[in-house]
């Protein structure tokens, strides 16, 4: 009896273990210490459909710098973020404004992502302990349960992940009463130096309100390979390189 | 000849029938008085929530209550206007377009309400303009001029003349930017009202926002608005089908059910004291009847029946309680009225209670014929059950006990 029970825990744990490795892998392979890119983001919604052009400079995880290329009326708008925090630069009235916590929950340039998805430096491996619910060949699916002094907003996320990219394929997000809330989904792998990336994320929120919206970003241009000069992540750069 | 004897009795023992008569009045006022303030305030207060800014009505596309947004908007904002511009039962209406975005001045960013309304046409539906408290209000022809809370314009560190950039979301999801002057501070009394709302001409705001033609709402006031429920139940039959009429009560029913709890609260209070009274009442008769103990075995003995006995002494209550209650509501009927016309000031008590919508000192009663009038019937009947039990038991007794009790 001892030895099943031995036997058991110790399945457990490798599971465990397993999963982990998985997150850690993904992880691994979709970040790299400096990212640029370029992409589009088309915003489905009740009132129709519009598209964003927006290039990116990231340092690991905690800076990023965003710009806006198109539409026209927001060309030049700047958004950095450092750690939690998130200021924008907006050329018109040539302001900067530091986002208050307030409005972190409000929607992203009209998207379904919040400003709380942008600022988050959330890390799978390290904010969830992971779970293998099952794995066929190359595919396994995994349950991450936030650790108990996480600060994430979410109370579960299942993901279904391509073992052989080491990449997701589909995210499905649960709120703290594990209802599911809004599903991201992954397509178009490609290899961007030593890194496989999905090129296409599609996010769709499921509040019965919002049926018809949807929000896919389209990468352009991937280089993980350039470092960034750190001028990017610096509150003068919103206005420097809003031009 | 049972309505004479009462009345002898009534006549004979003054100091009995005067402490009764002065019971049972005060209790009236009390309780009329009491109902009438508790009305009087919570009208006051959701009087106040719906002339300072919400209104009488509101027409708007199905589902923006509940999604709010821009998915919601009227988008043939000139369609409604039209509609409500032929109803003879609307007073003034106006359209508002409103929506979120950040507010800063020198130092931080506050997320505050910004609405765009008419300037000229919004003072007959809201105390926005009464509300100013320093600079101007909004004109038609205003362009990047903000009225702004005071609350709120302390928070962004700004006063009249100052600059305030604005960022939010225009109604095609860009970003929505610009620059205005804070041309007025207001203060209505509603402290997240006034710490999260500023207001730009609409005409102005829809070039920023994009929102031409496009209101979240219309905000009416009718000619009757006492008769809201049917007012709004008409309304909506003129209006298109996917667009709803929603009175005040719907508008603010987390208002209306907290006035509903306190009045609720209120009147187990009072009946708390009406127990007390009751019994008081009830204590007051007993003694009362058995001190008439011999009177009664003595009528008893000459040929009364029990019955007659109850008829009596219940004719005795019935008429001191007839009588204290045409007094008790004349009295308290004239102190609500009165306080109705005169609302009653207790200084600083809306700085108190501000945050409970309490946005004047002044506590006015509520003057209600029907609410005067159940209110009195209360006391009436529990007059009349008070004595009750003292006459049953005085009845079991026999006359020779009756005449024998000490």
């Amino acid at each position: 009896m001892k030895s099943l029970v031995s036997l058991l825990l110790i399945t457990l744990f490798l599971h465990a273990n397993e999963a982990q490795a998985i997150i850690k892998k993904l992880e691994k392979n979709l970040r790299g210490d400096y990212m640029y890119s370029t992409m589009s983001m088309i915003v489905t919604s009740k009132r129709g459909k519009r598209t964003v052009k927006i290039e990116s400079w990231s340092e690991e995880n905690d800076k990023s710098f965003i710009k806006i290329l198109y539409p026209k009326k927001d060309k030049g708008i700047t958004f950095l973020k450092i750690d939690n925090q998130m200021w924008q630069y907006i050329p018109k009235i040539e302001r900067t404004i530091k986002i208050p916590p307030s409005m972190m929950l409000q929607s992203w340039m009209g998207s379904d992502f919040t400003n709380d998805d942008m600022v988050k430096e959330s890390s799978l491996e390290e904010d969830y302990s992971a779970k293998l619910l099952s794995k066929k060949g190359d595919s396994a699916t995994l349950e991450l349960i936030p650790k108990p002094d996480a600060a994430v907003v979410w109370g579960k996320i299942i993901i279904d992940v391509d073992l052989k990219n080491a990449v997701p394929v589909k995210e499905v997000f649960y709120d703290d009463m594990m209802q599911k809330v809004r599903i991201m989904t992954f397509s178009k792998i490609e290899q961007h130096g030593s890194h496989r990336v999905p090129m296409v994320m599609e996010l769709k929120p499921l509040d019965p309100n919002k049926k018809k919206n949807r929000t896919k970003v389209i990468f352009e241009k991937v280089n993980f390979d350039t470092k960034i000069d750190p001028s990017y992540f610096t509150k003068q750069a919103l206005k420097r390189y809003s031009r | 000849m049972l309505f004479s004897l009462a009345f002898r009795n009534i006549v004979k023992s003054k100091g009995r029938s005067i402490t009764t008569l002065l019971l049972s009045t005060f209790s009236t006022i009390l309780f009329i008085c009491y109902v009438a303030l508790m009305d009087g305030s919570h009208h006051q207060i959701i009087k106040s929530s719906v002339e300072i800014y919400t209104g009488y009505a509101h027409v708007n596309l199905n589902g923006y209550r509940d999604e709010g947004g821009y998915d919601n908007l009227i988008e043939e904002a000139d369609r409604i206007d039209a509609i409500l511009k032929n109803d003879a039962s609307i007073k003034a209406y106006s359209p508002r377009f409103e929506t979120y975005a950040l507010l800063s001045g020198d130092e931080k960013a506050i997320g505050s309400l910004i609405a765009g309304i008419i300037p000229s046409r919004e003072q007959d539906l809201s105390k926005l303009k009464d509300s100013l408290i320093k600079g101007d209000y909004l004109s038609d022809n205003d362009t990047n001029a903000i009225y702004v809370g005071s609350e709120l314009s302390e928070r962004l560190k700004v006063d009249v003349g100052s600059q305030i950039a604005m960022v939010g979301s225009s109604v095609d999801y860009s970003i929505a930017a610009d620059l205005f002057t804070v041309k007025g501070i207001f203060k209505t009394g509603l402290f997240e009202f006034d710490s999260q709302s500023a207001f730009v001409n609409k005409a102005y705001l829809d070039t920023v926002m994009l929102s031409d033609n496009i209101a979240s709402y219309f905000t009416l006031y009718f000619h009757n608005n006492d008769k809201i429920d049917k007012m709004t139940t008409d309304l909506q039959a003129s209006l298109p089908s996917e667009y709803e009429a929603v009175n005040w009560k719907i508008l603010l029913t987390a208002l209306v059910q907290a006035m509903l709890v306190d009045s609720i609260f209120g009147y187990i209070s009072i009946s708390i004291f009406f127990l007390v009274i009751f019994f008081v009442i009830m204590i007051f008769s007993y003694v009362n009847i058995y001190t008439r103990a011999r009177e009664i075995g003595l009528l008893r003995a000459l040929g009364l029946t029990s019955k007659d006995i109850f008829g009596m002494l219940f004719v005795e209550i019935l008429l001191l309680a007839t009588v204290s209650i045409i007094i008790g509501t004349i009295i308290g009927a004239s102190i609500a009225y009165y306080y109705e016309l005169n609302p009653i000031v207790i200084s600083g008590i809306a700085e108190t209670y501000k945050e409970y919508g309490v946005v004047s000192d002044e506590i006015p009663m509520k003057f209600d014929l029907f609410t005067i009038t159940w209110n009195a019937l209360t006391i009436f009947i529990l007059n009349l059950a008070a004595i009750l039990y003292p006459i049953s038991k005085i009845n079991k007794l026999t006359a020779m006990e009756a005449m024998r009790y000490v």
